[in-house]
């Protein structure tokens, strides 16, 4: 258990350096200089070049990758060219949208994902395996945009249930920053106006999201449960009269669970750096839209904090799934 | 033992989720029943929704950067921030012409190198204190020292001299007319001295006014909810009545979502609407569509000097001006919401000519004038990028319109910094642009555009030299009879209209759509986009 | 004899097909569809006397009708035409895409799995770079630096996709090294790419086919969201997701404008999902009972 967790931290710096790197250097052999987004259309060369030495872009580029990482060993992940605010409070400001939002969209599809592939999976080859995948092929066939105007379009236009956009109503205070997720911290502190409220500004965006992704779910479950089921010892047990929602859910679904685990949690990261497009269409302030402005503005420190918590994030989800499945798998060897 | 704790961890979870979703599957059921009893509840809370009348609520399209006045120069950002601050002096309702604003009354020097305002009393910064001429002096030399982008515009400015308390003195390095019209733009704004107390490692308080507002105008920033909405509310000191004791700018970057909040009452303006749309808000019962003529343009730059060879002949460039119907280009790409330019100096401001010579589309003529330059099969690159919505559009009708004179148009899309990048070095045959004044003078047009030392970015996107044109712009900016000016500007554009370094498209309309409660909006076509907030009402 | 021969082979082949397509309609249903596709994105100059890019400003905005069967678009292009064009590239890119990364990443993955060691070290943590990295900052980033156009949108793709089919093949060329007929191979003497090429590769396709036929539905899908961004094909292209770009600022006025493409989008990942998931029942022996 040490060791995985050792080879996985050593491997996070591995990664990190690596991905900093690539994001640097790409970000700077894009043509196109933040320093002239910023000073606007009309600056001449002399107020031009004033700004590249105060934004340090006079110097050459191995310097200023140091003086970044240098940076971001005393903790400073620089300053947004932007928006003139340090990256890492840009960050705290949007990354638990984000999280909220991709948090509620995986429980959402692990909530329909998993009962819809044990049924697949149980009754192969009939009518509800048919509906049950063609549901979730659906799903991951119908692109973003489409999906979240259409729901636009029905619940908040024609039926009038659902706002449409944002986190919360305008009048309606956050609640007290705790975690950042609304849902969470208005549960914390007993706000269940802001509870409710945030609750209705999340069904519509986290729905879109995850219907996107049912299919990873239920493709995964389906085939694992339909391998595991086709196991001597389930056939055995079978045989020997264990009955079968004990069998399914004690033996089966266990075992089934592991490779589930894996794929899904993996795709829990795209889904944190994926949400761009639900993020427009709803409004929500997450890191996705943060990003997409910044790489429209070449503003590479912001660009390089996001790909940073995004590897980091990746690597500590690659070892909870590690640790995942050597609490589910014991005889596993490491 | 960790590993039992972990598996206890996850067959909680498993089974948590397996309960939800057993319950979860009931109310699916009943979701899709029409007899849903909490429908017809929650349907009057919000049909009641309507927003209340001391507030106002605008939909922009994106979150904006820096709101520091002596650093922004992005017209979406001034917006925000241009009620929070005053000016010395401020436009005069709809026209291009200055009112007093904090001074009450200026003088200027013969020679137009000294300018003295005289400062109205009693104007108070949001925090009470007085504005004063000392406050005059700390927000220009404050743009003077921070060097970004709207130091070009003051670079003119030798020394910044404080007479008395209410009295200020500019001296110019230079004679420079169009000055005092630059005094109302958003760079102008009087910034709380105050300020030096936020500063941090020497940044004159740049990051503090990157988020915040310390001005004396009619508004303050209360709130500023990143990717979600800025909040403004009254400044107390304020001389200035105001009716909105809020305005709401909410971010929302779908249109079509800005559009079904506007149908709804959610919000009273929406920002981010295309044209082709406005024909279906026009038929909405609760909103219209404000239309003005604005300075704004749009036009091609031809690369008359970098680009291909061929367009460094002017009858080229000409045939090129003679290609296009600009009337169905319009049509298709404005729905008709704009009018065809006549000359570089758009109507409405001083200097346009309106006998001037406008190129309309001759086929015949254009296949002559390129049979006459000796040029054949001629290919050329069109350099546009995603930051006006209309581009492609207007790039596929100008594509047809030269394939019709034989000349075959590649169009190359790319990102906006970059192709700020390459129309600054000249990489590129034809590029789509836009222009709007910052200040009411021809100077924003006339030298801009056509003064060869503005080579790039800054204004000749054209790469364009004409020893003539550079004599007459150069001569009418020092020149301080407005007459004189006047007649050197025509002159010019003449020239510049005959050799064709732009194909002049055409000048749009200002276009609004706005919730029918909310009275007393005024457009003024110096401030683009920019609300007379104190004024307004509903 | 050789007659017998033949229609042996033809049964045993065609059998399992037939059995699978009955058992498992919704495959049947995914070819038919993607035939049907594939016909008339190949005979669409036959099908629509239209050209995809000829604009007709007079004709914009047009609603279906019988001239114009699924409308025109802001500058009067038939949208019906652009569609069937447009399938030769959204499913030519997928296809292209995806069989590219699925041939590199098998390469690599095997090598570095035959091989072991620091090889093997050096291409997983690449590859570990590469799945940390977020997939849209690298799609966007390769079509900002090499400029957007459909050849750098391929190119960003298939970079994305190559780490999990080298995973795959890694884990199957680390089961099949420990097989006898490629130990026995080694101790002929045999050179390692030929082992390779011949007994490795041959025997670790399988899940990866499996992985290539899922991921076109998903490629086909991430080409027109690049195309929505801005960063896919050029226009005038006929590209689904750039048609949808710019039609679903429409969808409330001129509904046609963005249904269709998407409708066109929705059908052929859906189609390519649903082969999928049918060819990984035919070819994974642990999914059948």
């Amino acid at each position: 258990m040490k060791q995985i967790i050792l080879k996985r931290l050593s491997m996070l710096v591995l990664v990190l350096v690596g991905v900093t790197m690539l994001t640097f250097f790409l970000s700077h052999v894009i043509p196109g200089d933040p320093a002239r987004m910023m000073v606007g259309q009309r600056a001449t060369e002399e107020t031009l070049q004033e700004v590249r030495r105060q934004l340090g872009l006079d110097q050459p580029v191995w310097v200023q990758y140091f003086t970044y990482i240098q940076g971001l060993f005393a903790g400073d992940l620089g300053t947004s060219i932007r928006t003139q605010q340090p990256v890492s409070d840009d960050l705290l400001t949007f990354f638990p949208a984000t999280l909220e939002l991709a948090l509620l969209a995986f429980v959402i599809a692990i909530l329909f994902g998993v009962p819809i592939g044990i049924l697949s999976a149980v009754k192969k080859d009939t009518a509800w395996d048919h509906a049950g995948r063609l549901f979730s092929i659906a799903g991951v066939s119908t692109p973003v945009f489409w999906s979240g105007l259409v729901g636009i379009l029905i619940f908040y236009k024609f039926l009038d249930w659902l706002p449409s956009s944002g986190r919360l109503d305008l009048s309606v205070p956050p609640p007290l920053k705790i975690t950042g997720l609304y849902l969470l911290d208005s549960l914390l502190t007993g706000n269940w106006a802001a509870f409710k409220n945030s609750l209705l500004h999340l069904l519509l965006p986290s729905f879109t999201l995850a219907f996107a992704q049912l299919a990873i779910v239920t493709r995964q479950v389906r085939a694992s449960m339909l391998e595991v089921l086709g196991q001597e010892y389930i056939r055995t047990a079978l045989a020997n009269g264990i009955s079968g929602p004990v069998l399914l859910f004690r033996y089966a679904l266990r075992n089934a669970l592991i490779p589930t685990i894996t794929v899904v949690g993996l795709s829990f990261g795209s889904l944190l750096g994926g949400a761009v497009v639900t993020e427009t269409i709803f409004s929500w302030p997450g890191m996705g839209k943060y990003v997409v402005d910044s790489i429209a503005f070449l503003d590479f420190p912001a660009i390089m904090g996001f790909t940073f918590v995004i590897s980091i994030g990746y690597v500590l989800i690659n070892l909870l799934v590690d640790l995942t499945y050597y609490a589910l798998n014991p005889e596993m060897k490491e | 033992m960790s590993r039992r704790w972990l598996l206890a961890l996850l067959t909680l979870l498993f089974s948590l989720s397996l309960a939800l979703s057993a319950c979860s599957s009931p109310t699916n059921q009943t979701q899709d029943k029409p007899a849903d009893p909490a429908a017809p509840k929650t349907e009057p809370a919000k049909t009641a929704n309507e927003t209340p009348a001391d507030t106002l609520f605008v939909s922009i399209s994106a979150d904006q950067g820096t709101l520091d006045p002596a650093v922004t120069m992005d017209n979406s950002a001034w917006k925000i921030t241009y009620h929070a601050y005053q000016r010395l002096v401020e436009y005069d309702g709809a026209s291009t012409e200055v009112k007093p604003g904090l001074a009450k009354e200026w003088k200027v020097s013969p020679d137009g190198m000294q300018w003295t305002f005289t400062l109205q009393e009693g104007n108070k910064f949001a925090d009470g204190t007085p504005v004063t001429a000392e406050a005059v002096k700390f927000s220009f030399d404050r743009i003077l020292q921070i060097k970004k982008g709207p130091y070009d515009v003051y670079s003119v400015i030798k020394e910044v001299k404080v007479d008395s308390p209410t009295s200020v003195t500019f001296v110019l390095a230079k004679n420079f007319p169009p000055f005092l019209s630059t005094l109302a733009a958003n760079y102008g704004s009087i910034v709380n001295p105050k300020v030096k107390e936020k500063e941090q490692n020497g940044d004159l308080g740049q990051n503090f006014l990157a988020n915040n507002t310390m001005g004396s105008g009619p508004y303050q920033l209360a709130e500023w909810k990143k990717g979600e909405y800025f909040k403004l509310t009254q400044n107390p000191n304020s001389t200035v009545k105001s009716t909105f004791k809020e305005v709401y700018f909410k971010i929302t970057p779908d249109a079509t979502a800005q559009r079904l909040q506007l149908e709804s009452g959610e919000i009273d303006i929406a920002e981010g609407i295309p044209t082709e749309q406005l024909g279906a808000i026009k038929e909405l019962s609760n909103v219209e569509v404000l239309q003005q003529p604005s300075l704004f343009v749009d036009y091609v730059y031809i690369n008359s000097s970098k680009g291909n060879p061929a367009l460094q002949n002017p009858k080229v460039r000409q045939a090129l001006s003679y290609a296009i119907d600009y009337k169905a280009l319009t049509d298709s790409v404005q729905e008709g919401y704009a009018t065809q330019m006549r000359g570089p100096i758009p109507k409405g401001l001083w200097g346009h000519d309106e006998a001037a010579f406008q190129y309309t589309q001759d086929v015949e003529k254009a296949k002559a004038l390129l049979a006459e330059a000796g040029v054949s099969n001629l290919s050329l690159t069109l350099l546009y990028s995603d930051a006006r919505t209309w581009w492609e559009t207007e790039a596929l009708t100008l594509q047809a319109f030269l394939a019709d004179i034989g000349v075959e148009l590649k169009l190359n899309k790319i990102a906006n910094a970059t192709s700020r990048e390459m129309i600054d070095k000249g990489e590129f045959d034809l590029a789509l642009g836009v222009w709007s004044p910052d200040f009411g003078d021809p100077f924003m047009f006339m030298n801009y555009w056509f003064d060869s030392n503005n080579f790039g970015l800054a204004g000749n996107r054209a790469f364009y030299k004409n020893d003539k044109v550079d004599e007459l712009v150069r001569k009418a900016a020092t020149t301080n009879d407005q007459a004189e000016r006047e007649k050197l500007y025509q002159e010019a554009q003449k020239i510049v209209i005959d050799e064709a370094p732009y194909i002049y498209l055409y000048q749009k309309d200002f276009l609004l759509p706005v919730s029918k409660r909310v009275k007393g909006f005024v457009y003024n076509p110096m401030l683009e986009g920019i609300y007379n907030l104190a004024e307004m009402s509903k | 004899m050789s007659a017998e021969v033949h229609t042996s082979t033809v049964t045993r082949t065609v059998n399992p097909f037939w059995y699978t397509c009955r058992k498992n309609p919704l495959m049947l249903a995914g070819i038919v569809v993607l035939v049907i596709i594939l016909l008339l994105s190949l005979f669409a100059p036959l099908i629509s006397s239209y050209e995809p890019t000829k604009i007709n400003i007079k004709d914009r905005f047009a609603p279906p009708s019988a001239e114009h069967w699924f409308g025109t678009d802001e500058v009067g292009r038939d949208i019906f035409t652009r569609i069937l064009y447009g399938a030769r590239l959204s499913l030519g890119v997928g296809v292209a895409v995806v069989l590219g990364a699925g041939l590199i990443g098998t390469v690599i993955g095997s090598i570095s799995g035959y091989f072991g060691g620091r090889i093997d070290q050096i291409i997983m943590r690449l590859m570990d770079m590469i799945l940390a990295f977020p997939s849209l900052v690298l799609a966007m980033a390769v079509a900002a630096t090499l400029g957007p156009n459909l050849q750098n949108a391929m190119l960003a793709i298939a970079i994305i996709k190559i780490p999990v089919y080298v995973r795959l093949a890694r884990a199957e060329t680390l089961s099949l090294r420990e097989k006898l007929y490629v130990k026995a191979a080694v101790t002929f003497g045999i050179k390692p790419w030929r082992i390779i090429t011949r007994h490795i590769i041959p025997n670790a396709i399988s899940p990866v086919i499996i992985q290539v036929t899922l991921d076109i539905g998903d490629a086909i899908l991430l080409v027109a969201t690049l195309g929505f961004l801005g960063l896919g094909a050029q226009p005038p292209t006929p590209e689904w997701g750039a048609m949808i770009s710019v039609g679903w600022k429409h969808l409330l006025d001129y509904w046609w404008y963005p249904t269709f493409p998407g409708f066109a989008l929705f059908l052929a990942s859906c189609a390519f999902n649903l082969i999928g998931d049918g060819v990984r029942d035919i070819l994974d022996p642990k999914a059948n009972r």
